[in-house]
């Protein structure tokens, strides 16, 4: 075990794209954590999805060993973190386990939109920071004018930072180094009673729920009898472990290291992450401060798309949250889709790829219904109701006002898109509120927006109008009185529930019409005409017609077409099977994912 | 009710819309082309000893292509190794452009007693846009042979640039040189076609005027006393094709030659597409069977379902119950809910109104459902 004074607790924090898991990946192969042989791009990121995509969604943990200059083995546990505006919530997670973050500086880009949220975050946790400049290897790179920048917006001394090129491994040893020295050791005591922080857990089919944990005081070790603040059951540790990057057996943890706890824990509700664990036979502390909890801003409904898996989908979406915490989720049910669940999340990005890992990891084929911000309803008697459910919405004659969620946008552009960006605000109903030049070639802008104008598609659209040159992220600010309506949908003369939304009365009748054109091609022709309609209260503001469907035949069918009308009609049969009955007619699943489109022109 | 379908896959050329077995390269080859039809037609002998057919059907391709004697040998060969009912029906198609008298006579000689001519469309550009051999006239030259005669005339619709005056015109054409029996078809697009381009395009006619096509077509047929039996086929009283009514009724039919279809004992087998696998198997004294399926009982009710409601008889109740133990009112009960107003049950018939005929596929899927 290593002295607590060798011990080094690091995150690496930067915006999506500016190398962090690669730079996390030179670190290992550096430290011998790995060889160069097993070495496999992006080694942290070992989701499918994250692979695929080339982000990182949760946060992981690995230990290394590396022998300083000053002659001393140090241990360092590295815990990687997302980029993405939306994955702040594992962000802070990682930060209470750490007491240093390498905050990597894209020598191009210099700083971006989220490398300052991340930069705050740490500085709330009390963390040492340790800027390093990244990518000096492109030709475009201008490592200077980054330093300067991180200097100048954020406000750090960056003489010290170190140049490097994760990709190409020039200077790494620099960082190593770096953090011997700048990084604290741990403190906690080894001999006060057992403290350690939950920031990540798990569910494995053999050991049951494994506790990532950061041990603040104490000790653990098999045979201990633990427990938690959230429940009252006691468990007996079966293993306690490290990441190297793998779960690897270690007998015992103490007080400044980073591992994982194991104690056939079978209950998935019994464990939340924040929470303290503590020594059974001596309970009497005080819990630890959790972190910053954060509030789901989108939300959607999910339900599974054969209406008799709902158990098998409330089972998986339970142990995502096991995985990640700021999943929320209450069950519901719509008369168009059944029963399921009302899922909140952090950001657009978030529900995707929560909405992916139901359908990867536990291969459950699901319908989504459009996003939804939390709006705020002050009823005529007084009352104050959130509705993140346009279903959920009181009659009109008992509001007295809604109110919808506000974000100050921070949009870090060159200055030869202002004017596109400046166009896709004022769309989207934004109050500027000011320009500064970080430098000629860099331009901050800042908008109050309405949350739900960017729950769409403002990311992908900020990047398109911009090339890819802009980047963008948001803080919830407060709530707004606003005029919003709510939208509904009818087939054939029925409202369907899953399809109504809140939205801006300004843009109700454009939403609605483009409503009803996406439906009018999204819905397959059926046996008698269909009106799609658009209503806002009972009034009808948009109309399109789904014609009956007049040909539908296989026009030959002698003895050797048989089988190619069988199988035919077997493919409308199925086909028929992922569609969903609304009054008389059939709508297939992904129509209600249709709705999401609306936005893009 | 049993039938025998023989497959000729020759032709002059191919039409543009042609996905079938047929290679107008090949011509030369017809004559061993039939000494194999005629050897495979030896090997199933004993197993078909008990059948007694009641139709044959020769197909193609285009059958009257091949030297008449070939057909006339054929007819001969069927006698010799299949137990043939003396009334039977004997069909062969033809495309006019490759017709005569002496032709004809020969086949009638042979036993021959219906044949089937592919007009599909008495506009000679449109005949020439999906690469037809004959025109207009050559039709009517070939309709003035089989005058007085039991013939089918063939129509298309759906074809570029086609109008529904253009099929009014067609189907009057046809009956007025005295075609007893008209099937009329909507163009059926295959990807590998040289239409397909056309399809791809946009240059053909989108299913509402395909829709509108049909209406018009099912209307002049009326008028001009053409029964409808089933959705493409129209007949004047009696001139029903026996041979494709065993088809839509699950009757038993045995194929030969490259890519024709059986099924025997509720097991379906296609030959293979291959004309020299075709050759090869036969010449090595093995039979050329390519897919293979066995049809349960839950297969067999599914057919019986979705080839009845092809007709206009509909499903037989009585039968349906006979053949599998159930009533299907009762069985069905729910999905009939669901397609009340497109179907009628009379006479202890279950049908598809008329004018749905033509989206039958939406109402048939709801009873499949229900298996």
């Amino acid at each position: 075990m290593s002295k607590k004074s060798n011990i080094r607790n690091f995150c690496i924090i930067a915006h999506i794209d500016h190398g962090k898991s690669t730079l996390a990946d030179r670190l290992m192969e550096r430290t011998g954590q790995v060889s160069e042989r097993d070495m496999e791009a992006q080694l942290l990121d070992s989701m499918d999805i994250e692979r695929e995509r080339g982000i990182t969604i949760k946060l992981t943990p690995v230990r290394m060993f590396y022998k300083a200059q000053d002659g001393e083995e140090y241990e360092f546990n590295l815990i990687d973190t997302p980029g993405h505006v939306d994955f702040t919530y594992e962000v802070s997670r990682s930060l209470a386990a750490c007491e240093g973050a390498i905050l990597i500086v894209d020598a191009s880009q210099g700083v971006e939109a989220q490398t300052l949220a991340n930069v705050y975050l740490a500085l709330e946790n009390n963390l040492e920071i340790l800027p390093v400049i990244n990518k000096i290897d492109l030709p475009s790179a201008r490592p200077d004018e980054a330093k300067k920048e991180v200097e100048d917006v954020i406000g750090l001394d960056a003489s010290y930072a170190p140049l490097v090129s994760a990709k190409e491994g020039t200077n790494i040893e620099e960082i190593l180094e770096d953090i011997v020295r700048y990084f604290p050791a741990p403190g906690g005591d080894e001999n006060a009673p057992l403290k350690a922080l939950i920031f990540d857990s798990y569910y494995d089919n053999y050991k049951g729920v494994i506790l990532f944990v950061r041990v603040k005081d104490g000790k653990v070790a098999a045979g201990d009898r633990i427990k938690t603040f959230r429940s009252d059951k006691i468990y007996e540790v079966v293993e306690t472990g490290v990441f190297a990057p793998n779960l690897t057996p270690k007998n015992g943890l103490a007080a400044g290291e980073v591992g994982y706890i194991a104690a056939s824990i079978k209950s998935i509700q019994d464990v939340a992450v924040g929470d303290t664990v503590v020594n059974a036979d001596n309970s009497d502390v005080e819990p630890l401060p959790g972190y910053k909890k954060v509030q789901s801003v989108v939300f959607c409904g999910i339900y599974p798309l054969d209406g008799s898996r709902f158990n098998d989908l409330k089972d998986a979406i339970l142990k995502l949250q096991l995985n990640d915490a700021s999943l929320i989720f209450e069950p519901d049910s719509s008369v168009a889709l059944g029963f399921g669940f009302r899922c909140g999340f952090l950001g657009l990005l978030h529900m995707e790829i929560i909405q992916e890992r139901i359908e990867r990891e536990f291969g459950l084929e699901i319908i989504t219904t459009a996003p939804s911000v939390s709006y705020k309803v002050i009823k005529t008697d007084g009352e104050e109701i959130f509705v993140d459910n346009p279903s959920h919405l009181p009659p009109v004659s008992e509001i007295e006002h809604m109110e919808e969620p506000i974000v100050k946008a921070d949009i870090y552009s060159p200055p030869d898109y202002l004017g596109q960006i400046m166009d896709l605000c004022r769309e989207k109903r934004g109050v500027f509120l000011e320009m500064t030049y970080l430098d000629k070639s860099r331009v901050r802008l800042e908008y109050h927006l309405p949350l739900n104008e960017i729950i769409f598609d403002f990311f992908d659209a900020v990047k398109s109008r911009t090339r890819g040159y802009a980047s963008f992220d948001y803080e919830l600010i407060g709530y707004e009185r606003s005029k919003l309506v709510k939208l509904d949908i009818l087939l054939n003369g029925e409202v369907c529930d899953a399809l109504s939304m809140i939205v801006h009365e300004d843009s109700a009748y454009t939403r609605g019409r483009m409503l009803c054109e996406n439906l009018k091609d999204a819905i397959p022709r059926q046996l008698f005409e269909v009106p799609v309609q658009a209503a806002i209260g009972g009034k009808i503001i948009a109309r399109e017609t789904v014609k009956a469907v007049r040909k539908d035949v296989l026009a030959k069918c002698y003895g050797g077409d048989i089988t190619r009308k069988k199988k035919l009609l077997e493919k409308q049969k199925e086909g028929k099977k992922r569609m969903r009955q609304i009054g008389n007619v059939e709508v297939p699943s992904e129509v209600f994912m249709q709705i999401l489109k609306t936005n893009k022109d | 009710m049993a039938g025998i379908y023989v497959h000729i896959p020759f032709c002059k050329s191919k039409c543009s819309y042609c996905d079938f077995a047929s290679f107008p390269d090949k011509l030369c080859f017809a004559e061993s082309y039939m000494a194999c039809v005629y050897r495979e037609m030896a090997m199933r002998e004993s197993e078909l000893k008990n059948y007694v057919f009641d139709t044959l059907y020769i197909g193609g391709g285009t059958p009257s292509v091949i030297d008449e004697k070939y057909i006339a040998m054929l007819v001969a060969a069927v006698g010799k190794h299949f137990k043939l009912s003396p009334d039977a029906e004997i069909t062969i198609e033809m495309n006019p452009g490759t017709v005569s008298s002496g032709k004809i006579a020969l086949y009638e000689k042979s036993g021959i007693n219906r044949f089937s001519v592919g007009l599909q469309s008495a506009v000679d550009s449109q005949l020439e846009d999906i690469g037809r051999v004959h025109n207009l006239k050559d039709f009517l030259n070939c309709a003035k042979l089989l005058k007085g005669k039991n013939f089918n005339a063939d129509v298309m619709l759906g074809l570029k640039n086609q109008t529904c005056a253009d099929v009014e015109k067609t189907i009057t054409v046809a009956a007025e040189a005295g075609a007893s029996h008209i099937s009329m078809y909507a163009l059926s697009v295959e990807d590998g076609t040289p239409i397909y381009t056309d399809y791809l395009n946009g240059e053909l006619p989108d299913s509402d005027e395909v829709a509108a096509m049909y209406a018009a077509g099912t209307g002049k047929l009326a008028e001009l006393g053409f029964e409808r039996y089933e959705v493409s086929n129209f007949c004047k009283k009696g001139a029903e094709s026996r041979h494709n009514l065993n088809y839509w009724r699950r009757g038993e039919y045995i194929g030969f030659g490259v890519s024709a279809s059986s099924c025997i004992n509720n097991v379906r087998f296609t030959n293979t597409f291959d004309l020299d696998e075709y050759f090869k198997c036969i010449l090595s004294g093995h039979l050329a069977v390519k897919d293979r399926e066995e049809i349960d009982k839950t297969g067999q009710e599914e057919e019986f379902i979705m080839l009845a409601l092809r007709t206009s008889r509909g499903l037989d109740l009585k039968e349906f119950e006979k053949l599998f133990n159930e009533n299907f009112l009762d069985k069905y009960a729910i999905a009939l809910q669901k397609v009340t107003g497109y179907i009628e049950v009379n006479d202890g018939f279950l049908k598809i109104k008329d004018r749905f005929l033509f989206i039958q596929n939406s109402i048939i899927v709801e009873f499949l459902q229900a298996v």
